[in-house]
């Protein structure tokens, strides 16, 4: 009896003492909260870890660039966190120099390599998602006799390559399954340009126009938030159209942005799972796996991925959270989605699911070009022009 | 005697105007739910408690010296140079221009001011001559070239000073031109000499020369400045001159003596504000340039104080902003009062116009 109630106090104990939870300190650049992207994503991501461990968070948003450095070294000073988690490249050139100073501390790092042996960088294969939607955008073309597909990239740096490099490879597979399917030639080309920006809305709807103006049965984003101007110019020329859906569409990335436009504006999305990533991180911390090096999240570990039904539900949810959408919406959004995608064959869909298989079990492996050379290489193999 | 009475009073009126802020603010956080006392502990100790958090605040107050004195100057002439934010991003990113060729190390840094200083002064020379030349307002016209010079300076972020490898940001500094570390570990570097000599000079050329005279004359009393013999004109470029110097040499102590990017990003995100920060502190420390070295000392504890109250009290940015929103607004208030008073004054004697 004696012993029991001392075993009962014990586990009480344990129980009630806060320190045995693990604390998550999540450094936001200058973008913070609130850009139904990357930032959200990883607070989005974090938090499902937190309530899942029973951790607790503590965020620090940047006010300026210049609290990035003091705000990862006041964290590291407390000497109080089990990881720090370090939300976008914005923040490598800070960490690089305070890894060194704490060598006990755990770091992490999304989207950028910090070469330290306490910092677990977290990068991701974007050219496997990208050949995804590429497939897509590819069959979607030759099915509604598009003569093009397009894509609207940001600045010209090597992590757009594993865009546009997988985006090709995937037109390439996707013409090519549809020409083994029906048995008609396709003969559709790629419109392709780098903006030069990453916040230039503007800019971002005046290129999307001109590919559709051109016949672009899709504009695929590859520049954060210049979306907003793609779906834009998609919403008039569907207007002009005198239709609701698509096509043309859209193609998401980063978040699911299928949501947006109704629902059936955008096709789909490539996934760039930030929230994956964060939760990976804290989870190898809880489970004792943590090492410092590089982490590459792919198809195979949920890094990267093309939206699907179940993710939509949980990014409208995110939409509602973030006040973008209201919650009535839930149902109508839903249930356009469901039908564009109902509109295509089936076997278009499981041509796609066909190369994620393919890519998974590594019998394709997708160009990831690196370097300026590497993507003239992939654009001279996959020219993409229109005959 | 009667200097001292009234430096003492600013004090106390100081003194006052923060207790002030501090308890309105205390009452927000109250009523959000927030615990002010842990949240004013998080604030003061983190900066003002050791070596690491004072230099944190002094590290903030570097540019904030400089940007605060560029409308000091011209608020003590009787002008009104919003100018600094756009002359403090020529000033930056002219100092990083300064790494286009390779100097011996020391006179690199010496090279990379002078183009700040010169490049903050041919931003804010069309203001200046139209003023002087024909009486444009230099309120509206500093404002407009804030936002003309925040689109430039994109630009040239974007195209012309870029990194080739990485297309975020600009070139690096060379370490050559860079200021040093003043306390390893932290971000305080040697630039904060660089500010307080300026102010110090500053406040020689205002207090102890004849120009400097001629130009408090132009500010108190602009007619009796003029039949004194003050030639107008010629107070006004000066007075810009000066404020581009100090605004572009702001601009500089980041981009050559902040860890640890040493370059400027897209976007402006390290350096966007200063300017603006500084018509705060310039308030605060009542446009004078001794009042203006405390002032932004304070002003960059509160700055790094607002980085802690997030770890330690958990207190949302959006919160802590409103909280160092209030403790500014305070402390500005005397000074914008007395601002208020004189303009006042001014339409009153210029009479008919209300």
């Amino acid at each position: 009896m004696r012993k029991a109630v001392f075993g009962l106090l014990v586990v009480s104990l344990f129980l009630s003492l806060p320190a045995f939870a693990g604390r998550v300190a999540l450094i936001l650049d200058v973008g913070g909260r609130g850009d139904l992207s990357f930032n959200d994503m990883g607070f989005k991501g974090t938090e499902e870890a937190m309530a899942e461990f029973g951790w607790e968070m503590t965020v620090i948003q940047s006010a300026t660039a210049a609290d990035y450095l003091p705000n990862i070294r006041n964290a590291a000073r407390t000497r109080a966190f089990d990881l720090i988690l370090c939300v976008g490249f914005l923040l490598a050139d800070a960490l690089n120099q305070v890894a060194p100073e704490f060598p006990d501390q755990k770091f992490a790092i999304i989207d950028a390599v910090v070469d330290q042996p306490n910092v677990l960088s977290i990068v991701f294969e974007e050219q496997e998602g990208s050949a995804l939607v590429g497939a897509l955008a590819g069959m979607l073309a030759a099915h509604y006799g598009y003569p093009y597909v397009g894509v609207v990239l940001g600045i010209e740096i090597p992590v757009l390559y594993h865009f546009e490099g997988g985006y090709r490879f995937g037109i390439d597979w996707g013409l090519k399954k549809y020409a083994q399917v029906t048995g008609e030639e396709p003969n559709v080309g790629l419109l392709w340009v780098y903006t030069g920006t990453f916040s230039d809305i503007a800019k971002g709807k005046a290129a999307a126009e001109a590919q559709l103006e051109q016949g672009a049965v899709a504009v695929y984003n590859v520049a954060g938030p210049l979306g907003i101007g793609i779906l834009e110019a998609v919403t008039e020329k569907l207007e002009e159209l005198g239709r609701e859906a698509g096509p043309p569409f859209m193609i998401g990335v980063d978040a699911n942005q299928d949501w947006m436009g109704d629902g059936n504006k955008v096709i789909a999305s490539m996934m760039k799972r930030v929230d994956v990533g964060c939760y990976t991180a804290i989870k190898m911390v809880h489970e004792g796996t943590f090492a410092g090096g590089v982490l590459r999240m792919g198809l195979a570990n949920r890094g990267v991925g093309i939206s699907r039904f179940l993710d939509l539900l949980e990014f409208i949810d995110f939409g509602v959270a973030a006040g973008a959408i209201g919650a009535e919406r839930r149902p109508e959004i839903a249930a356009n989605w469901a039908a564009v995608r109902a509109s295509l064959p089936t076997w278009i869909w499981k041509a796609v699911d066909e190369l994620e298989k393919k890519i998974l079990s590594g019998e394709i492996v997708v160009p990831k070009p690196a370097t300026r050379e590497e993507m003239l290489q992939v654009r001279e193999l996959y020219p993409l022009v229109r005959e | 005697m009667r200097r001292l009475r009234a430096t003492l009073r600013a004090v106390a009126e100081s003194i006052l105007a923060a207790a002030i802020g501090l308890v309105v603010a205390g009452f927000i956080l109250k009523a959000w739910g927030y615990s002010p006392i842990s949240a004013y502990i998080a604030l003061f100790e983190a900066s003002f408690r050791d070596l690491y958090g004072i230099a944190g605040a002094l590290a903030n107050a570097t540019p904030l010296i400089l940007t605060a004195l560029t409308f000091a100057v011209a608020a003590r002439a009787g002008l009104f140079n919003i100018g600094a934010e756009g002359q403090m991003y020529f000033g930056a990113l002219a100092a990083v221009a300064a790494s286009l060729f390779r100097l011996p190390p020391g006179l690199h840094l010496l090279v990379a001011l002078a183009f700040a200083g010169a490049a903050g002064v041919l931003w804010s020379l069309v203001p200046s001559v139209l003023r002087a030349t024909r009486g444009v307002s230099e309120v509206i016209s500093t404002i407009m070239f804030n936002w003309i010079g925040r689109y430039l300076a994109f630009w040239l972020v974007a195209n012309v000073l870029v990194d080739p490898y990485r297309a975020e940001k600009t070139i690096t500094v060379l370490p050559g031109s860079r200021f040093p570390t003043l306390v390893p570990g932290t971000d305080l570097s040697y630039a904060i000499f660089l500010a307080v000599a300026v102010a110090l000079l500053v406040y020689f050329l205002l207090w102890h020369t004849v120009t400097g005279y001629e130009m408090r004359a132009a500010g108190a009393n602009p007619d009796a400045a003029r039949y004194g013999g003050v030639r107008s004109a010629g107070v006004i470029v000066l007075v810009f001159l000066l404020g581009g110097i100090t605004a572009g040499l702001a601009g500089a102590t980041q981009s050559l003596g902040r860890p640890p990017t040493y370059a400027v990003y897209s976007g402006l995100p390290q350096i966007s504000n200063l300017g603006f920060d500084g018509i705060g502190v310039a308030m605060i420390g009542r446009n004078h340039p001794l009042g203006i070295i405390f002032a932004a000392v304070f002003y960059g504890g509160l700055q790094s104080g607002a980085r802690v109250m997030q770890l330690f009290a958990g207190i949302p940015l959006e919160m802590v902003r409103v909280v160092q929103g209030v403790i500014v607004l305070a402390l500005a208030l005397p000074e914008l009062l007395r601002i208020f008073r004189i303009l006042r004054r001014r339409r009153v004697e210029l009479g008919g116009e209300r």
